[in-house]
Order: C-alpha cells, then sequence, then structure tokens
C-alpha cells in the first residue's frame, strides 16, 4: 500500500489543524462581539479515538472536523464573550507549529517513497 | 467549504475593527459639536458587532441558542449596527456662546476624549490580533503547499 495508516492520520491532523485554525481566527475576529461565545475543534481527540478504534484506516477516513462551543470557559469579559484574546493567539502560535511538524513529517516520508521509487528522494 | 476559510473570517475582523476606528475618529472629531444637522449636540457614535453565523436552517439556529452546538463552520464578525449613545453631555458655562441657554450654559457632545483614545487604542490592537491571525493562517496554507514540492 503506497499511502499507509500514519501517512493518513498525518493527512487528517493537517486537515484539523486546518479547521482548528479556522475557528481560532473566529475567535479572534469575534473578540468585540458582545455575548460571544469561543469554539474550538478537538481534532486530538477524534483523532486519538479513531487511531484506537479497531479499524484504524476507515476511522481515520470517517473522521471527521466541527467547530464546537467551548463550554468549559466562562465569561472572562463584562460583555459576556468568552474570548481571552492571549490566550487565543497562545492557542493559534501552538496550533500553527503542530501542523508545521504534521506537514514536514508527511514532507520526509514522501521524500521517502520518491527514493523508493527511483526518484531523487528530496 | 470554501480553501481560503481562515484568512476570510481575519479580513472580517479586520474590516469590523476599522470601522471601530472610522467611528472613533469621527468622535473624536465631532468633540466639540455643539450644533448637528437636528439643531442638537453631536452624539457618540458606538459599534456593535455581531457574529456572522453559518449555520443557517433551523437545526444549527437552534443549537446555537441551547449553546449545544456543534456549529457548521465558524464565521467571521460583522457590524450588528452603529448605535448612539443617549447619555447627556456635560454643560459648560460660556454666555458667549452662540448656542449658549438662557442662563449662559452650553450644552456639549457626550463625547469623553479618553474613552474614545481607550477605544481607539481597543480596535487598533484587536486589528493587529486579525492580521496576526491571518498571518498565520497565510503560512499554514504555504506549510501545505510544500507538500507538493
Amino acid at each position: 500500500m503506497l499511502f499507509d495508516t500514519t501517512q493518513l492520520a498525518l493527512e487528517r491532523a493537517i486537515s484539523g489543524a486546518s479547521t482548528r485554525q479556522e475557528a481560532l481566527a473566529a475567535n479572534i475576529a469575534n473578540a468585540d462581539t458582545p455575548g460571544y461565545r469561543r469554539v474550538d475543534v478537538d481534532f486530538h481527540g477524534a483523532l486519538a479515538a479513531a487511531m484506537g478504534s479497531s479499524d484504524r484506516t476507515s476511522a481515520l477516513e470517517r473522521t471527521g472536523f466541527t467547530p464546537a462551543v467551548d463550554k468549559s470557559v466562562g465569561a472572562t469579559r463584562a460583555d459576556g464573550s468568552t474570548v481571552d484574546m492571549d490566550s487565543e493567539q497562545a492557542k493559534m502560535a501552538a496550533n500553527a507549529l503542530e501542523q508545521q511538524a504534521a506537514v514536514q513529517v508527511a514532507t520526509a516520508r514522501i521524500s521517502i517513497l520518491k527514493m523508493a521509487i527511483g526518484g531523487s528522494g528530496a | 467549504m470554501s480553501m481560503f476559510g481562515g484568512l476570510e473570517i481575519s479580513a472580517s475582523g479586520l474590516t469590523a475593527q476599522r470601522l471601530r476606528m472610522d467611528v472613533t475618529a469621527e468622535n473624536l472629531a465631532n468633540a466639540q459639536t455643539t450644533k448637528g444637522a437636528d439643531g442638537q449636540p453631536y452624539r457618540r457614535k458606538e459599534v456593535v458587532l455581531r457574529e456572522i453565523s453559518q449555520g443557517g436552517g433551523f437545526g444549527a439556529q437552534l443549537a446555537n441558542a441551547l449553546g449545544t452546538g456543534a456549529k457548521s463552520r465558524p464565521g467571521g464578525v460583522e457590524v450588528a449596527e452603529i448605535a448612539s449613545d443617549q447619555t447627556a453631555g456635560k454643560m459648560v458655562y460660556d454666555p458667549s456662546h452662540p448656542d449658549a441657554n438662557a442662563q449662559g450654559y452650553v450644552q456639549m457632545p457626550n463625547v469623553d476624549t479618553v474613552t474614545e483614545m481607550v477605544d481607539l487604542i481597543d480596535s487598533s490592537r484587536a486589528y493587529e490580533a486579525n492580521v496576526t491571525a491571518m498571518q498565520a493562517s497565510k503560512q499554514m496554507f504555504t506549510k501545505t503547499l510544500d507538500l507538493l514540492k
């Protein structure tokens, strides 16, 4: 098999990080919206559940990422918004790094495949 | 699902924050305007923002209202209204002013320059935060494109 479960998991992780990036961008855009409740994407949880199942490949293929309202935080602002700008920025930086890590591992694996096929590799 | 969702969301934030800065500038410019088109002193304006809800359907609306919500996709931000502040302004004693009343007091606009400056800094910082988010989104797209190399 050309693309194995690990490659599929990496692809899903990149997709999950992209969806999460959108959710975090929406939180920052809505920082001044009264009563706004922050959204987040638990793609780690979804991926961990898929990796723990008996048929990983099909579970990973079926894994979708939907942003959900984060109910773990209370209002941090007087207008009822649950957006803490510093924490959003920190989450966004961490998320971007995670995505880059997944991309780099995926790239390395693809270059190994290329080398095996007879290409130049990198 | 559009490919550049994150960029569009941050762009809506930039638009909203820029409008806030424009309105703050208008308030500051009119801090001494004692007579507007309606003959009344200027009233400070305030931008009210709201979230763009992507899930237009009944189910999504209900889930949002109940807060149980698996939202379909995060939306950006939009301007709900530009409200005018109805609090009364200061009365300033200046009998020579053409708009002074019989007792010599002039009704000034309800613009407090300190409040406006704080709003200006707030919207300016929020604008920067959206720019940073936009750069992060762009960087992520670029990194993903590197997979094709």
